[in-house]
C-alpha cells in the first residue's frame, strides 16, 4: 500500500508536533523515521494510525484520502515501543484480540494466532500472561498481534528501545526480514540512525518537526544534504570546522587558526567562487594517521571501542575525532601526524547550514 | 516541627542515637497506649455508663491498656536497640531507656495522680478469710466501717445476696468509686443481720507498686534483648491488639450471656456460667423491646441500601473517572477542584437543605416514588452522591496510571472507545474498582446519620437506625441484646472482608514497560 502523506501539520496547542510534512512511500517499502527525541517521529506515526487527528494536511492510503477514518477502518498494524501489551488477557487472547474484534470465526482464529506465533517463535508461550515474560518475548507477542490481522501497513515506534543490545541486533534482521517476506509496506520510528541506516530502504529525517531529508541510506551517509543530517547520520559524528579559503601558488588550499589543507582539483573552482566562512565536515574515518601526513597534533583522550580505537586529537585550539588501530597503542599526551582524504571532504553554508555540492 | 524532624531522622550509627530511638519508640508505644487507655475510662465509660453491665467490660479494657501500657513500651525501647552488634551494650542500652521511660511514666502518673499515686478506694477495715466467711480482724479508727457498725470479729459472708470471698470483696471495692454502698451480710454472735458501708478514697503512694512496676520494667528489658528468634515484633504487636481481641470477644461472649462482668458471663446467682441463646431470638422474628420491625426487612433494607450503593457509585466514579483522566473538555478543570471542594464537605451541615430537596423530589412523576423522602432510593441518592467524590477522585487516579500506549493499541486493534474502555481498560483497575465497591458497600451497609436523618418507619429502617432504636429507649437497655443485632450486622462485613482480601492484595504484574 502506497503512503502520501501532504502538507501535513500537528499542533497542540502552541507546541509544534509536525510541520509541513510531505512525503511518498511506495508500496512494500521500509521506511525509518529518524530524528532526535521529541522530533515528531510519535506524532506523525500517531496520524497515520488515525489516533491524532492531523491540524492540516491529507493522509493518503493507496487511493484512498483517510484523515476522516477511525483507526479501526485503516487497517494497519502497530508496535509501540512500550509493547503496551494487555497484561490481564493471555499471550493467545493479546493476539487474538484484532481477531476477535473483526469477529474471525473462532476456529480461524485459533488458526491464525498459533500460525503468527509460530512465525514469531513464541507458540510456546501462548498461555502466559505478558507479566511473565522477558522483554524481547513481550516485544515478539506484541509484533504478533500486529501482524495477525494481516495489516496493510506496519507501524513501529522504536520497538527496540528497550531491549538489550544483542537482542536489539538479532530483532533487527527478523523484523526486516519479515517485512521483506511479507511485502508489507514498512514505516518504523526510531533516533538510534544505526537501526535506520541498516532496516530501511528510505530514511526520512527529521528535526524539530520538519522533515530534513527523505533519502536512501547511501545517499544520506555519502551526500548529506544538511549539516544536522551529516552530524546526526554516522558514529562516530563528523568533525565539523570553520574554514575560509585561501589561494597560494595557484593552489587552492583551506584554512583556518589551526591547520592549513590543500584542495584537490576537484573543489578548486568552486571554492575560488566562495566568498567568506565555510563550514567544512569530514567524518572521523576520513582522517588517519599518517607519520608523513601534513597536520600535526597532539592526542588528547583515548576511547578504545574494541575494534577501534577512536582518538580525540588536538590540533591548535581544534579537537578532531578519527578512528586509529589499537596496535598503536596510542596514548594521552603522544605527538602524531595525520593526513586528510580531502576527496571526501564535505562543505556547508554556515548560515542555511545546506551542503554546498561542487562535486 | 523541627524537632519532628530530628526525632524521624535519628542516625542509628551512634550509641546515642541508638538510645535515642529506644527512647523515642519506648515513649511513642507508651502515649499510644495511654491515649487508648484515656479513650476508654474517660470517653467511652461515661458515655454508656448508665449501663452498668457495659461498665465493666469499658474497665476491664481500660485496665487492659494501662497494664500492656508498659509492656509494650518497653518491648518497643528493647527492640529499638536488639540488633546491636555487641549484646551487652544493647543491654544497657535497653536498660537505660526503659529506667528513662519508666521515670517519665511514674513521673506523669504522680502529676495527674494517677496508678500508685491515684486515690484508692476502700472500706477501712482488715480481714481474713474462713471457712464462715470473712472475719473482720480490726478497723480503722474513725473509718468508713467502724462508722458504719462493723465490728472486729464480724463474720461476712454475703454482699447483697451474692455470696463472697475476700478476694471477691477486694475486688469489687477495687473498683468502687466513692461513697458506693457495699450492703454486707454478715454473723455477729449467731445471729444474721446486715449494714450499709459506703467506699472512701484514701490517698498515699503505693511504694511498693512503684519499685515492682520497674523491677518488671527491668525484667522485660532485658527479656526484649536475649529473647531468641525473630517473634519479638509479634509479640509487641500481639500485646498491643490484645484490648481489641477482647473487646471483639466481649461482643461474641456477650451475645450468649444474661449479663457479664468485665468478659466473663454470669448466671442470675452472679456465678460464672448461664450461657444462653435468647439473644438471638430476634432472628426467628421475635419482637424485641417492643420494636414492631422485623429483623429481615430491616437487613433486607441494609443490603438493598449497600448494593444500590455499589452499582451506582462504581458505574459513575468510574466513567467520570475515566473522562476526566482522559479527555479533553471545558471546565475539567473546575470540575476536578470542584469534586475535591466537595468532598471535603461535611454531610452533616446539608442535612435540612436535602431534607427539602427530597420532599420536592418525591413530587416528580414517577420517579418520585423511587427517590424522594423516606423512600430507600432517596436516601441512596444521597449518600452515593457524599460518596461520589471520593470514589471519581480514586477511579482517576488508578485511571491516570494507565498507559496511553495501552488504549491506543486497542484503538488500532480494531476497538470502539466504549469496547477500549470496558475490555481494556476496566480490567486493569480491578483493584481499585473492588476497593471503592467493597468502601460503597461497607459504607452502604453501616450507613446511619442518612437513613436515620431521612427515613420514618419499617420501610427504610436499616440495621443501624434499628441498631439505635434499641438503646434509644428510656427502659434500661438489654445491651446482650444490643451485642447480638450488632454481632449480627457485622456478620456479612466479615465475609466480604474474608473474599475480598485476596482480590486486593491480588494486583496484576504490568505487561508494559517505560514509554516515551
Ligand atoms: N499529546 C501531546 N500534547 C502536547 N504536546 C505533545 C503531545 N504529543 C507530543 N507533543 C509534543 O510534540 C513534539 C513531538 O513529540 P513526539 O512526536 O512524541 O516526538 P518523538 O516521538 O520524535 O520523540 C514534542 O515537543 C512533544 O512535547
Ligand atoms: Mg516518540
Amino acid at each position: 500500500m502506497e503512503v502520501e502523506l501532504t502538507n501535513l501539520s500537528k499542533k497542540f496547542g502552541d507546541v509544534v508536533g509536525v510541520e509541513a510534512l510531505d512525503l511518498d512511500i511506495r508500496d512494500g517499502e521500509f521506511v525509518a523515521f529518524l530524528g532526535p527525541s521529541g522530533c515528531g517521529k510519535t506524532t506523525t506515526l500517531l496520524m497515520l494510525a488515525g489516533i491524532y487527528r492531523p491540524t492540516t494536511g491529507t493522509i493518503r492510503f493507496g487511493d484512498r484520502i483517510v484523515n476522516q477514518l477511525q483507526p479501526r477502518d485503516r487497517n494497519i498494524g502497530m508496535v509501540f515501543q512500550s509493547y503496551a501489551l494487555y497484561p490481564h488477557m493471555t499471550v493467545f487472547g493479546n493476539i487474538a484480540y484484532p481477531l476477535k474484534l473483526k469477529k474471525v470465526p473462532r476456529q480461524e482464529q485459533q488458526r491464525r494466532v498459533e500460525a503468527a506465533a509460530e512465525t514469531m517463535g513464541i507458540a510456546h508461550l501462548l498461555d502466559r500472561r505478558p507479566g511473565q515474560l522477558s522483554g524481547g518475548q513481550q516485544q515478539r507477542v506484541a509484533l504478533g498481534r500486529a501482524l495477525v490481522k494481516e495489516p496493510d501497513i506496519l507501524l513501529f515506534d522504536e520497538p527496540l528501545s528497550n531491549l538489550d543490545a544483542r537482542l536489539r541486533l538479532t530483532m533487527r534482521g527478523e523484523i526486516r526480514s519479515l517485512q521483506k517476506r511479507l511485502g508489507i509496506t514498512a514505516i518504523y520510528v526510531t533516533h538510534d540512525q544505526v537501526e535506520a541506516l541498516t532496516m530501511a530502504d528510505r530514511i526520512a529525517v527529521m528535526n524539530l518537526g520538519r522533515l530534513q531529508a527523505f533519502a536512501t541510506p547511501d545517499d544520506l551517509y555519502e551526500r548529506p544534504p544538511t549539516k544536522f543530517i551529516a552530524g546526526f547520520v554516522g558514529n562516530p559524528p563528523m568533525n565539523f570546522l570553520e574554514i575560509e579559503f585561501a589561494q597560494e601558488n595557484g593552489a587552492m588550499q583551506l584554512r583556518s587558526e589551526s591547520l592549513e589543507l590543500g584542495l584537490p582539483p576537484e573543489f578548486a573552482a568552486a571554492a575560488a567562487a566562495a566568498d567568506g566562512a565555510v563550514t567544512f565536515g569530514i567524518r572521523p574515518e576520513d582522517i588517519s594517521l599518517d607519520d608523513y601526513g601534513p597536520v600535526s597534533g597532539e592526542v588528547f583522550v583515548v576511547e578504545p571501542l574494541g575494534r577501534d580505537d577512536l582518538l580525540d586529537i588536538i590540533v591548535g585550539t581544534e579537537h578532531f575525532l578519527l578512528l586509529a588501530d589499537p596496535k598503536r597503542k596510542s596514548r594521552a599526551g603522544d605527538r602524531v601526524r595525520l593526513s586528510f582524504d580531502m576527496t571526501r571532504a564535505h562543505f556547508f553554508d554556515p548560515r542555511s547550514e545546506l551542503a554546498l555540492s561542487w562535486k | 516541627m523541627a524537632a519532628a524532624g530530628a526525632l524521624t531522622n535519628i542516625n542509628t550509627d551512634s550509641m546515642s542515637g541508638r538510645l535515642l530511638l529506644a527512647l523515642r519508640n519506648g515513649l511513642l508505644a507508651a502515649l499510644a497506649m495511654a491515649l487508648l487507655a484515656f479513650l476508654f475510662h474517660s470517653l467511652l465509660r461515661p458515655m454508656i455508663g448508665s449501663a452498668l453491665v457495659e461498665e465493666t467490660l469499658t474497665i476491664t479494657l481500660s485496665r487492659l491498656f494501662l497494664v500492656l501500657l508498659p509492656i509494650a513500651a518497653y518491648l518497643a525501647a528493647g527492640t529499638a536497640v536488639r540488633n546491636m552488634e555487641e549484646r551487652h551494650k544493647a543491654l544497657i542500652l535497653a536498660l537505660v531507656a526503659v529506667t528513662a521511660v519508666y521515670a517519665l511514666v511514674v513521673g506523669a502518673q504522680a502529676l495527674l495522680g494517677a496508678g500508685p499515686f491515684a486515690p484508692r478506694p476502700s472500706l477501712q477495715f482488715s480481714a481474713r478469710q474462713t471457712d464462715e466467711g470473712i472475719l473482720v480482724e480490726a478497723l480503722e479508727a474513725g473509718g468508713a466501717a467502724e462508722l458504719a457498725g462493723l465490728q472486729p470479729g464480724d463474720i461476712i459472708t454475703a454482699i447483697r445476696r451474692d455470696q463472697v470471698t475476700l478476694t471477691e470483696l477486694n475486688q469489687r471495692v477495687g473498683l468502687a468509686e466513692e461513697d458506693d454502698p457495699f450492703r454486707l451480710r454478715y454473723i455477729r454472735n449467731g445471729e444474721q443481720d446486715q449494714l450499709t458501708v459506703r467506699a472512701v478514697l484514701q490517698t498515699g503512694v503505693d511504694n511498693s507498686a512503684i519499685v515492682t512496676g520497674l523491677v518488671i520494667a527491668l525484667v522485660i528489658a532485658s527479656l526484649s534483648i536475649y529473647w531468641p528468634g525473630r517473634t519479638l515484633p509479634y509479640i509487641l504487636l500481639a500485646v498491643s491488639l490484645l484490648p481489641m481481641v477482647v473487646g471483639y470477644l466481649w461482643l461474641i461472649i456477650a451475645t450468649f450471656s444474661y449479663r457479664t462482668r468485665g468478659i466473663l458471663p454470669l448466671d442470675g446467682a452472679g456465678n460464672i456460667g448461664g450461657l444462653t441463646i435468647e439473644n438471638w431470638g430476634f432472628l426467628l422474628g421475635e419482637d424485641i423491646a417492643g420494636l414492631e420491625f422485623s429483623i429481615w426487612q430491616v437487613t433486607l433494607n441494609s443490603f438493598l441500601l449497600a448494593v444500590l450503593m455499589t452499582a451506582v457509585v462504581l458505574l459513575v466514579s468510574s466513567m467520570a473517572g475515566y473522562a476526566l483522566s482522559r479527555m479533553s473538555f471545558a471546565g475539567r478543570k473546575f470540575f476536578l477542584s470542584f469534586t475535591l471542594i466537595l468532598h471535603g464537605f461535611p454531610a452533616v451541615t446539608l442535612l435540612i437543605p436535602i431534607f427539602f430537596i427530597l420532599l420536592n423530589l418525591g413530587n416528580l412523576p414517577l420517579i418520585g416514588q423511587l427517590i424522594g423522602f423516606n423512600t430507600l432510593g432517596g436516601i441512596a441518592l444521597v449518600m452515593v452522591a457524599f460518596d461520589l467524590p471520593l470514589g471519581i477522585w480514586l477511579m482517576k487516579g488508578f485511571f491516570d496510571h494507565i498507559p496511553w500506549d495501552m488504549e491506543r493499541s486497542a484503538l488500532i486493534d480494531g476497538a470502539s472507545r466504549w469496547r477500549v474502555y470496558r475490555e481494556i481498560v476496566l480490567p486493569q483497575i480491578r483493584p481499585g474498582l473492588l476497593a471503592l465497591g467493597i468502601f460503597a458497600f461497607i459504607g452502604g451497609w453501616n450507613a446511619f446519620l442518612i437513613p436515620q436523618t431521612y427515613s420514618i418507619g419499617a420501610g427504610t429502617v436499616n440495621l443501624p437506625v434499628f441498631l439505635n432504636e434499641l438503646i434509644d429507649e428510656t427502659a434500661p437497655v438489654d445491651w446482650n441484646q444490643v451485642a447480638a443485632v450488632g454481632l449480627f450486622q457485622l456478620i456479612p462485613i466479615f465475609i466480604f472482608f474474608v473474599f475480598a482480601q485476596e482480590y486486593l492484595l491480588n494486583i496484576y504484574a504490568g505487561g508494559t514497560k517505560g514509554s516515551s
